[in-house]
């Protein structure tokens, strides 16, 4: 069985008398069950501001089930930031250099992720999808 | 002036051969290099049936930033059970339908976590899959707050 392990780690002072450490780590296991996920996509991409609004993944697949989503916003510039959605409602902004994880719906439209690039230039990103099955693969087109 | 770091780690041998991420970033405000100065502080609610509850209410927080259009805050909510056959939906929705809206984010089973920005703009609204017993651990981390 393959294993997906995902851990997070934060501090913070920002409560000066009383510094924040939380530390979190979770086996990612398909949709209610003990076995762990054997699907996964990642890659790198750029945005730009003329490319607009864009799918990150095609939410295909099984409305409901145990996916999780990683991007990361991998620009340097503090000007450059992405903007995340869900369907038709804005998540929020991903900064420069900012990271994050959430679990996703996937299964059609309605769940569909989205990004788009707010500044000039071009904003490199990373993304990881992890899966659980079954995972409906795209249609073919013979020719 | 305060500083928030967060490290990811994903490890994963769904390939046959060993995924590794990791990533760390220092929480700011938005198109900013000033690092985040507020927070909702740590929080746990105790769940008993699947009634959807919004657990960050869109007004403590400013939907702008410091002249800018947009805000910076961040969002980190984890399951602290341990089962994996229950689990939380989350949404992002100004109502208490978190399992039937279109805004439905996904679903945080037992240990599992979340890390994202958040606009400020809408509740977060959640609701257990179960009437068992559950927690769910929660902060917000802002770009500005109202209350």
């Amino acid at each position: 069985m393959a294993t997906t392990t995902a851990t997070v780690s934060i501090t913070s002072n920002i409560q000066s008398s009383n510094n924040l450490s939380i530390n979190a780590s979770s086996t990612l296991m398909k949709t209610g069950l003990t076995t762990g996920l054997e699907l996964m996509d990642m890659g790198h991409g750029e945005l730009t501001e003329a490319s607009a609004r864009d799918a990150l993944h095609e939410a295909l697949g099984t409305a409901n089930s145990s996916n999780y989503v990683y991007i990361c916003n991998m620009a340097t510039d503090d000007q450059q930031y992405m903007t995340i959605g869900i369907h038709e409602t804005v998540v929020g902004y991903l900064g420069a250099g900012e990271w994050m994880f959430i679990p996703w719906n996937m299964g059609d439209a309605d769940a569909e992720i989205n990004i788009e690039a707010e500044a000039s230039g071009t904003i490199p990103y990373n993304w990881a999808i992890f899966k659980s099955e079954p995972y409906t693969l795209p249609v073919s087109t013979p020719a | 002036m305060a500083t928030t770091n967060a490290t990811i780690s994903i490890s994963s041998d769904i390939m046959g051969y060993g995924v590794n991420i990791s990533k760390s970033m220092t929480l700011k405000k938005a198109q900013s290099c000033t690092n985040l100065e507020e927070t909702s502080g740590l929080r746990t609610k105790k769940f008993i049936n699947t009634n959807a509850i919004a657990i960050i209410e869109a007004d403590e927080y400013t939907a702008a930033s410091d002249g800018t259009a947009n805000s910076g805050h961040k969002v980190y909510i984890r399951n602290t059970s341990s089962d994996k056959a229950n689990y939380f939906y989350i949404a992002i929705n100004a109502s208490a339908a978190a399992q039937t809206t279109t805004e439905t984010i996904g679903k945080l089973y037992g240990s599992d976590w979340l890390l994202m920005p958040y606009t400020g703009g809408t509740n977060i609204t959640v609701a257990s899959s179960t009437t068992d017993t559950q927690y769910l651990e929660y902060i917000v981390f802002a770009d500005g707050m109202t209350k």
